[in-house]
C-alpha cells in the first residue's frame, strides 16, 4: 500500500525525480521570487507604507510621482502605491477565494463522478453542461445579478463558474486511477469508498490538479478584475486592482500611472502565475518538455547519415 | 450526417431550457426592486404600482411568470424593457450590429495574425524569435482585455491622434475605422491563445514520424510544414478559436465599456445594475444560444471532416 507518512516532501508531487529533470528551472525560480515579493508587499502593506489606503488628502489630488508619493496620488489624494499594495490584498485574496471555492466543490464532484460512474456521473455531467453552455464571464454576470454586487458575491459567482472545468479534470483523472491495482487492493481490504477516493485516488491526482489551480488563479485574477472594472465586483472605496483601473482611466492624459500601475500589477502577477503553471506542467509531463527542434533533428539525422 | 445534426440539436433543447430557468431564477432573487427601475426611483402611488405590476405580470407567481416569459420567447417576443419602455428585440437590434462587427473584425484579425506567429515559433522552436514571440504572447494572454484597450487608447487615440477614442460611425465601412482600436484590443487575447495552441500542435506534428519521412523522401521543408503538418495541427486550433469567438462576445462587453461603444454588452450591464428583468433574461438567453450554436457548427464541421465522430 502506498502510504505517505513522515515527511511532507516525500509525497509524489514534491518528490524530485532525477531522470526527469528539475522543477526548479530559472523561469520558475524567478517567477516564484516575484510572486513572493508581490505577496510580501501586500501582506506587509501597513508596515511598508506610511499612508492609509482610504484617507483622503484633497490638497494633494492627482499629483505626479514624487519622493513623498512614489507613484503619485489619485483624484482624492490617496497614495497610489499604498493603494496598489492594499488592492493586491483584495485581488489576490479574492482570486484565492475563487479557487478555494471551486476546489471545494469541483474536486469531490469529480471524484464522485469518476469513481461511481452511472447515474451520479450523468447527473453531475448534465449540471456541468449547463454551466459550460455559458461563456464564463456571462454566467458570472448573471450570478452577480442574482446575489447582488460586491466582492464576496463576485467570488462565489466566479467560484461556481470554475467548478465544471475542475470537475471534468478530476473525473478524467479518477477514471484512469480507479482501474489501477492499488485501488483494487484497497477495495479488497475493505476500505470505504470515501477513504479510497480521498486518501488513495486524490493524492495521485494532486499534481495535475495543482497545474490547473495555478492557472485558475491567473484566470480568477483577470475575471475578478473584469467584474470590478464593470462595477459588479469590489465597490469603492475599497482598493482593488480592477476597480483602481476603472477609476484611473478617467485621468489617462494627466496621470496615466493611475490606470497603468494597477494594470501592470495585474499583468505581472498573471504572467508569473502562467509561467509557474507551465513549469509545473512541463515537469510533470516528460512529453511536453523541450524536445530538439525539427531542424536540429534533421541536422542530427544528416550527421548520422554522413558519419 | 443529418441524423447526427438532429441528435445534436435535440441535445441542446434541455440545456437551453435549464439555462432559461437558471437565468430566470437568478434575475429574480436579486434584492433590487424592478418597479424602481421603471419609474427611475420616483415616488409613486400604490395604485400606479399595482397597475405597473399587472402590466408586466409581476403580480403573478414565479412559475406563472416563467411560463408567460418562455412561451412569449418561443414566439419571438422577449417582452418590453422596464427601463427603456421598448421591446427587448428592438433594443437588441439597435446594438447588435456594433457588437457583431467588433467580434467579427477581431476574430479575423486574430486568426490572420496568430496562425503565422504560431507556425513561425514552432518552426524556429527555442530560437530567439520563438522566445520573443512566446514572451509577447504570454504578456498578451495575461493582459486583461480592458487594460489592452486602455493602453491602445492612450497611445493611438490620445497621444498620437490616429484613431477616435470612443463612439461609433454610421455605416459598416465607417465603423471599420471607429472599431479598429477596440477590435485590436479584443483580438490580442485571442492572438496569444491561438498562437500558443498552434505552436504546441505544430511542434507535435513536426516531430511526428510522417514529417520526418516526408523530409527524408525529399519534400521541400516549407511544403512539409504548410501542407502536411499544418493540416493535422489545425483541428485543435479551430476548437479553441470557436470557443474563443463565443467568449469574445462577452469580452466585447469590456471593450465596449472602455471605448463607450454602446453595444449589446453595455445594455446587459446596465440591465443587471437596474434590475431590468426582460433585458437581462433576453440578452443572456440570446448569447447562450449563440454560443451553443457556434459550438454546434464547429462539431458538425468536424463530423464532416472526420467520419469517426459521427458514430
Amino acid at each position: 500500500m502506498m502510504k505517505f507518512k513522515g515527511n511532507f516532501l516525500h509525497r509524489p508531487m514534491f518528490r524530485i525525480r532525477k531522470q526527469q529533470g528539475t522543477l526548479f528551472t530559472v523561469p520558475f525560480m524567478l517567477s516564484s521570487l516575484i510572486l513572493v515579493l508581490i505577496i510580501g508587499c501586500c501582506i506587509l502593506a501597513p508596515s511598508i507604507s506610511p499612508y492609509s489606503p482610504t484617507a483622503q488628502d484633497l490638497a494633494n489630488s492627482l499629483s505626479q510621482p514624487s519622493s513623498g508619493h512614489l507613484l503619485g496620488t489619485d483624484k482624492v489624494g490617496r497614495d497610489l502605491l499604498t493603494r496598489l499594495f492594499y488592492g493586491g490584498r483584495t485581488t489576490l485574496l479574492g482570486a484565492l477565494g475563487v479557487v478555494a471555492f471551486s476546489v471545494m466543490l469541483g474536486v469531490p464532484f469529480g471524484l464522485f463522478a469518476g469513481y461511481y460512474g452511472g447515474k451520479i456521473d450523468a447527473a453531475i455531467g448534465r449540471v456541468c453542461d449547463v454551466v459550460l453552455s455559458f461563456p464564463s464571464l456571462l454566467l458570472a454576470f448573471i450570478f452577480v445579478a442574482g446575489f447582488g454586487r460586491g466582492m464576496n458575491n463576485a467570488i462565489v459567482a466566479l467560484g461556481i463558474v470554475y467548478v465544471p472545468m475542475l470537475t471534468r479534470l478530476v473525473r478524467s483523472l479518477t477514471l484512469v486511477e480507479k482501474n489501477k491495482t492499488y485501488v483494487e487492493a484497497a477495495q479488497s481490504i475493505g476500505y470505504s469508498d470515501f477513504r479510497i477516493m480521498f486518501r488513495h485516488i486524490l493524492p495521485n491526482c494532486v499534481s495535475t490538479i495543482t497545474v490547473q489551480i495555478t492557472l485558475d488563479m491567473a484566470y480568477a485574477i483577470l475575471d475578478l478584475a473584469a467584474l470590478s472594472f464593470l462595477g459588479l465586483g469590489v465597490q469603492p472605496p475599497t482598493a482593488d486592482w480592477g476597480a483602481m483601473l476603472d477609476e484611473g482611466r478617467n485621468f489617462l492624459l494627466q496621470t496615466p500611472l493611475l490606470a497603468l500601475a494597477p494594470g501592470g500589477a495585474i499583468v505581472v502577477t498573471v504572467v508569473v502565475l502562467n509561467i509557474m503553471s507551465d513549469s509545473i506542467h512541463q515537469y510533470l509531463e516528460p512529453i511536453q518538455r523541450k524536445l530538439p527542434s525539427f531542424e536540429k533533428q534533421e541536422r542530427k539525422l544528416q550527421k548520422e547519415g554522413v558519419s | 450526417m443529418l441524423k447526427y445534426v438532429v441528435k445534436r440539436i435535440l441535445q441542446l433543447i434541455p440545456i437551453i431550457l435549464a439555462v432559461s430557468v437558471l437565468v430566470f431564477i437568478m434575475v429574480r432573487i436579486a434584492p433590487s426592486d424592478p418597479i424602481a427601475s421603471m419609474t427611475k426611483g420616483k415616488q409613486i402611488s400604490i395604485e400606479t404600482r399595482h397597475s405597473l405590476e399587472q402590466q408586466y405580470h409581476l403580480d403573478k407567481t414565479e412559475p406563472e411568470q416563467y411560463f408567460i416569459w418562455i412561451t412569449n420567447t418561443l414566439k419571438g417576443d422577449f417582452g418590453d424593457s422596464f427601463q427603456h419602455k421598448q421591446s427587448v428585440i428592438s433594443l437588441v437590434a439597435e446594438r447588435l450590429p456594433t457588437t457583431l462587427q467588433l467580434v467579427l473584425m477581431s476574430s479575423l484579425l486574430a486568426i490572420f495574425i496568430a496562425i503565422p506567429i504560431g507556425i513561425i515559433s514552432a518552426v524556429k522552436m527555442n530560437s530567439v524569435v520563438d522566445r520573443v514571440l512566446s514572451m509577447l504572447t504570454l504578456v498578451f494572454v495575461s493582459s486583461p482585455v480592458f487594460l489592452t484597450g486602455i493602453v491602445l487608447m492612450l497611445l493611438f487615440a490620445l497621444k498620437i491622434r490616429v484613431f477616435p477614442s470612443f463612439g461609433t460611425g454610421n455605416s459598416f465601412t465607417e465603423n471599420i475605422y471607429y472599431l479598429a482600436l477596440p477590435s485590436i484590443a479584443l483580438s490580442m487575447n485571442m492572438v496569444a491563445l491561438i498562437s500558443r495552441i498552434t505552436r504546441s500542435n505544430m511542434i507535435e506534428q513536426l516531430n511526428a514520424n510522417y514529417a520526418t519521412t516526408a523530409v527524408a523522401k525529399g519534400t521541400p521543408y516549407w511544403k512539409v510544414v504548410l501542407k502536411h503538418c499544418l493540416k493535422n495541427a489545425i483541428i485543435p486550433v479551430i476548437t479553441v478559436t470557436s470557443i474563443q469567438v463565443g467568449s469574445m462576445i462577452v469580452g466585447a462587453v469590456l471593450v465596449e465599456n472602455v471605448f463607450a461603444l454602446g453595444g449589446l454588452g453595455a445594455l446587459l450591464i446596465e440591465g443587471i445594475k437596474s434590475a431590468d428583468y426582460p433585458v437581462v433574461q433576453g440578452i443572456t438567453l440570446m448569447l447562450v444560444v449563440m454560443f451553443l450554436l457556434i459550438n454546434l457548427i464547429v462539431d458538425v464541421t468536424y463530423a464532416l471532416i472526420d467520419p469517426r465522430i459521427r458514430l
